[in-house]
């Protein structure tokens, strides 16, 4: 990450304080539509359906529901979203020409595709297509499984997964909510040093994407709330509730993050900047 | 023209403070009843038809936290005691010991056969106060007195206080060395024999320490537990022997019980299983008689409800009928049926047992004036399966009016049983009556107390919006936490389990911190500066998140507590045991901390160093003799158990005076070389650093020994955010919630058994109420005290207007906490854990709000508050 950095922002100076790529929304096509509002149905099906399973054996359930949640994932991901480089191509364009970059995404990769492969008849195009978007699903999926399964792993001892026992269970919920919220991210911006930047300080502006990670890491927060009640249910157990959060978190938060008036805002957390001149008065004051 | 409107704002925060121990005070009136009791002593109202006493003494032998599988599991010590079951001299019991589960209100219940009110439990704590005497009340002691016997108790000082002058020979010893396995017991059992041969005392009263330390110090599966066991029985062994043996003794009772029972932890005070099962046996060679076939010993029980259970309640008027002494007024108990088959003649068994039913009776028209309990009032259409245990009472009471009556006028002796039956049924149902009926709360204080806490939030308001709409994210934060800490006092699992509400909250807000200086950090280098940061700043305010979650996640696994997950292993109780050299190797690095730190702060005189060297090297070696005395089990393989052994021989009295006297010196040279040498000095000297690093000292001669490396990480976790250059709501947010979180991570909770007594008594050698409650409050807030003085020095750039929200803002939290905990006691006030888990809620509210709030964090800004 770090040594790609600086290839793109030693052209892209002067537009620094800009942000780095718009906010991304979902392919224009009917299948993406319909997907897109289908995806987090299926999701939380899945969840429902398989529930009581994963009460009862917790490891074995999380782990043969991987590839369910990747399927479906890759669906999602190839069917509804922009692949990694035709977005940074499409955004350097976008920010030379100016405007309307999220509606334009699709339109030239489009036009261009074709022109790529060979000419033939509908199937053929949509099979070269699948084939052409399949490359980056299944790079980032490894990349998902490689990097960001254990960090979030980390993340969850760090905030309060037990750290001595339930290895595997942190593991596949870590696995789990990388697959929510990581894998989409990578598929849409690669390793882009400064989305990622972005992402890790909460910066981006709000889209399906972003709104689906905040989503799945607010929802496991909360998801602990019910943990320490004296209910003595089994499903209290670490960590079903913490992922079950987590996979209605995401669900809530792709489809709000493509709301009309959240979409494309920032989440101001602290106006620094402000602060800062707050205090220089008082001061003098 | 700011400062115009800060001033009224200011005065009205000023104001709330004042009301906020009114509200204390005028709630405690309310939610604390007095209950009035009947005085004077208990007679018999037909002396000459009271049934004849069947014994004449009584040994009476408390083994605190004596719990029944002790004495009747299959892997218990008592096999002398468990061969006397089987042969049927030893009538044994579980005695059911309501909550609260401590020494002086379960004495209470087992000699006046009252239920004791919560009031008892502070009374306990404060154990010198002799308002809770029971000199003046009826029970079996002051019957036995009133009689002209002689009374001799050896064991618990808790006797005495209860009892002052009620005993012609005894030996108090006091139950607070914990860590003393022995020497409590054997000053007891040094005047048996003596005693024994003597003939002219009628009641003998024994109460062994020992099984209630080990409980204490390593739970009920200690090594220890077992050879206690063995020693106690001895006694039983011994005791039994003289009873055969020596003519005076031939008509003696003997009783072994227990006050209460402990849990798995091996704690006592609330209301589990564990601890609310103690023993009871009564022993004889004359209830060999009673035929009665008891296995014994039996198999693991689960609830631990071995035999019958029995009220301990019931103790005091058992005792009373066989001793042929009225029952103790105020009593609650049902005499034991299972005696009744001492007396052969029927009508004084029902005499014995009408006795009973009129003084329970006295009691229940004393609490419901309402209900009338004339036979002719009440229709014949007794419904047995009534619901309301009251009526029940009623009901039972004109049956047996009606079968008395019966039995008089046609002299009919078979109806015997039936009349039996009747009355214990009454006695049976009207002790359930008495013992549920919640105290009589005063509704009118509790509502004054709650409105006076809403006017102090109103008064705190002004300031506190002003604040928050000026820093509007961590204002909301502090919000949403106040009011879902508020929502959360209302379940009682979660007011068990707080921790892991401030543990969860703070995660949320690390991430927050994160975030702001993560945005913070980018905007010096678009405003021009290219990289001008000092790089280890740098790295700082870059890992300064990560910095405080890491640190906090090893906090929160420092000491388990609460209750559901209270027995998982942490690092303070199962990993430093076994890892002695990494323990000892974290105290020695937390103690040269604070000496370097108070070095670099201090003034470079050879002579002002040499002082710090040499108290911090007190400081460290008054622990680790401490711990050698206190917990071996910390020391005992250790390389620093030889410096340890060579400083036995100082007491520790002396010792802990010697290094609290040391501190104080640091903190005066610090005033008087900074006077002396104003700005001129060419070093650092910085007497605010000073007083920090001394209090720190002082906190950590006040935490148990495998507390104190938590001082290094809550170093660290001030310079990652003193890194963060957080505003004043940042400051105060931060402060609470490591308030809190300190808190519980030093092991505290939200339970009366969680409050840790063992550094209480350093170097005080008497018992001095006031001194012991400064020192326990010290020992139980170090962490939070610790953040109050660190906040100050983090806030230490901020303007002087700035750092005037804070208080605002403790102000508002404080008094939120307060009605909220205040309202919760109030609305759930017959909720089944009222006493068990709201009402401690309570008393450690009033501690964070009256001593905490004040003491510390007021004070520490008392500069702030005038004017």
């Amino acid at each position: 990450m770090a040594s790609l950095t600086p290839t793109p922002s030693s052209p892209a100076k002067p537009t620094k304080p800009k942000p780095s790529h718009p906010p991304v929304s979902v392919l224009p096509s009917q299948f993406a539509r319909v997907y897109a509002l289908a995806h987090p149905a299926l999701l939380l099906s899945l969840v429902a359906y398989r529930f009581n399973s994963v009460v009862n054996d917790p490891v074995a359930e999380l782990l043969g529901d991987i590839p369910f949640l990747v399927g479906l994932q890759v669906v999602f991901v190839m069917g509804c979203l922009p692949p990694a480089g035709a977005t940074t191509s499409e955004q350097k364009d976008a920010a030379s020409s100016g405007t309307e970059s999220s509606k334009k995404v699709p339109g030239p990769r489009r036009r261009g595709h074709p022109g790529k492969g060979t000419s033939g008849s509908g199937f053929s195009t949509g099979l070269v297509l699948v084939a052409w978007k399949l490359m980056p699903a299944l790079l980032s999926l490894t990349l998902t499984i490689l990097l960001a399964t254990p960090i979030l792993s980390l993340l969850l001892v760090l905030f309060g997964a037990p750290l001595t026992t339930h290895h595997a269970l942190t593991f596949l919920c870590g696995a789990h909510m990388a697959l929510l919220s990581v894998f989409p991210l990578i598929y849409v911006h690669g390793v882009d040093g400064a989305v990622w930047r972005e992402i890790w300080g909460a910066a981006r502006p709000v889209d399906g994407l972003w709104g689906g990670s905040l989503g799945t890491a607010l929802g496991a927060w909360f998801g602990a709330v019910p943990v320490p009640l004296d209910w003595d249910r089994p499903w209290q157990a670490y960590p079903i509730t913490i992922l079950t959060g987590a996979y209605i978190g995401y669900c809530v938060g792709m489809l709000g993050g493509r709301v009309n008036g959240v979409f494309g805002k920032r989440i101001e957390f602290a106006p620094s900047q402000e602060e800062q001149g707050a205090r220089v008065d008082v001061k003098v004051d | 023209m700011t400062r115009m409107a800060a001033v009224p704002a200011k005065w009205l925060v000023l104001i709330a403070n004042i009301l906020i121990p009114i509200a204390i005070l005028a709630f405690s009136l309310g939610f604390f009843p007095y209950k009035p009791l009947i005085p004077g002593l208990a007679a018999f109202a037909e002396p000459h038809n009271a049934p004849p006493k069947v014994f004449d003494k009584v040994i009476f032998m408390v083994v605190d936290a004596l719990r029944s599988d002790f004495v009747y599991s299959n892997n218990s010590g008592f096999l002398y005691t468990q061969s006397l079951i089987r042969s049927g001299a030893a009538v044994p019991f579980t005695a059911y010991a309501g909550s609260p589960t401590v020494t002086m209100p379960r004495l209470k219940a087992m000699t006046t056969g009252s239920v004791p009110s919560f009031l008892d439990v502070i009374l306990n704590v404060a154990e010198s106060d002799t308002s809770s005497t029971l000199a003046y009340q009826d029970t079996w002691l002051a019957q036995l007195r009133a009689k002209g016997e002689q009374l001799i108790m050896y064991g618990d000082d808790t006797w005495l206080k209860l009892f002052p002058g009620m005993f012609s020979r005894a030996e108090g010893t006091t139950s607070f060395f914990v860590s003393d396995f022995t020497e409590v017991d054997t000053n007891v059992t040094r005047h048996i024999p003596g005693e024994l041969i003597q003939d002219d005392w009628s009641a003998f009263i024994m109460h062994y320490l020992g099984l209630d330390h080990i409980g204490h110090k390593a739970g009920p599966q200690s090594s220890y537990m077992i050879p206690k066991q063995h020693e106690m029985d001895s006694i039983v062994t011994q005791v039994y022997g003289a009873m055969e043996r020596e003519p005076h003794l031939e008509s003696t009772l003997f009783i072994l019980c227990g006050d209460h029972g402990m849990n798995d932890a091996g704690n006592h005070g609330g209301s589990s299983a564990g601890e609310t099962s103690p023993a009871l046996l009564f022993i004889s060679p004359k209830f060999e008689a009673i035929k009665a076939d008891r296995e014994s010993p039996v198999d693991v029980i689960n609830e631990l409800k071995y035999y019958r259970v029995v009220d301990q309640t019931d103790i005091a008027p058992t005792l009373a009928g066989l001793l042929g002494l009225p029952i103790p007024l105020n009593s609650l108990g049902v005499f034991i049926p299972e005696f009744l088959d001492m007396w052969h003649l029927g009508s004084q068994r029902i005499q014995l047992l009408l006795e009973n039913s009129k003084q329970l009776l006295r009691t229940l028209k004393e609490a419901y004036p309402a209900y009338s309990f004339e036979q002719d009032s009440v229709p014949a259409k007794c419904c047995p399966n009534t619901q309301d245990n009251l009526e029940k009472a009623q009901c039972a009471w004109t049956q047996a009016q009606e079968l008395l009556r019966q039995r008089e006028s046609t002299g009919e002796r078979d109806i015997q049983a039936e009349i039996e039956q009747a009355l214990l049924l009454f006695l049976e149902v009207s002790q359930k009556v008495m013992s549920s009926s919640a105290s009589n709360y005063d509704l009118r204080y509790l509502s004054l107390g709650i409105c006076v806490t809403s006017v102090a939030i109103l008064f705190a308001l002004p300031a506190t919006y002003k604040a928050l709409l000026r820093y509007q994210h961590p204002g909301l934060f502090l919000m949403a936490s106040i009011l879902s800490y508020g929502a959360m006092m209302f379940a009682s699992s979660y007011v068990e389990e707080e921790q892991q509400f401030w543990y969860w909250i703070f995660t949320g807000w690390t991430f927050y911190l994160h975030v702001r200086s993560s945005r913070f950090r980018r905007s010096p280098p678009a405003t021009g500066g290219e990289k001008a940061l000092p790089s280890s700043t740098y790295v700082l305010t870059i890992l300064g998140a990560a910095m405080l979650a890491v640190s906090h996640r090893v906090l929160r696994r420092w000491n388990q507590t609460g209750q559901k997950f209270a027995a998982e292993p942490d690092i303070a109780r199962s990993y430093f045991p076994s890892h002695q050299g990494i323990l000892w190797t974290l105290v020695v690095l937390s103690y040269a901390d604070i000496h370097l730190h108070l070095v670099d702060n201090f003034s470079s005189f050879p002579i002002s160093q040499l002082a710090c060297l040499i108290v911090t090297i007190t400081a460290f070696t008054f622990k680790l003799v401490f711990a050698a005395s206190e917990s071996p089990e910390l020391i005992s393989e250790s390389p620093v158990r030889h410096v340890a052994i060579m400083l036995n021989g100082i007491p520790l009295v002396l010792y802990a005076r010697l290094a609290m006297s040391g501190i104080v010196i640091l903190l005066l040279l610090s005033a008087l070389f900074t006077k002396a040498k104003g700005k001129s000095s060419m070093k650092r000297v910085s007497p605010s650093t000073v007083a920090h690093e001394s209090l720190a000292l002082f906190l950590m001669t006040q935490s148990r020994v495998t507390n104190v490396p938590i001082f290094l990480i809550l170093r660290l976790q001030l310079r990652a955010l003193a890194s963060m250059d957080l505003t004043s709501v940042e400051i105060a947010v931060t402060s609470l919630f490591m308030q809190y979180t300190t808190f519980f991570a030093f092991g505290g909770s939200n339970a009366i058994s969680s409050i840790d007594l063992s550094n209480a008594y350093n170097g005080i050698g008497n018992y001095n109420v006031i001194l012991v409650g400064i020192l326990t409050y010290v020992g139980n807030w170090a962490g939070p005290i610790w953040w109050v003085s660190a906040t100050k020095l983090l806030r230490s750039r901020l303007p002087r207007g700035e750092a005037q929200t804070h208080i605002s803002l403790l102000t508002f939290f404080v008094a939120s906490t307060v009605l909220s905990v205040m309202a919760a006691c109030t609305i759930l006030r017959t909720h089944l854990f009222i006493w068990t888990v709201f009402s401690p809620k309570y008393l450690y509210t009033v501690s964070w709000a009256i001593i905490h709030h004040f003491a510390a964090n007021l004070l520490r800004e008392v500069d702030l508050l005038l004017p």
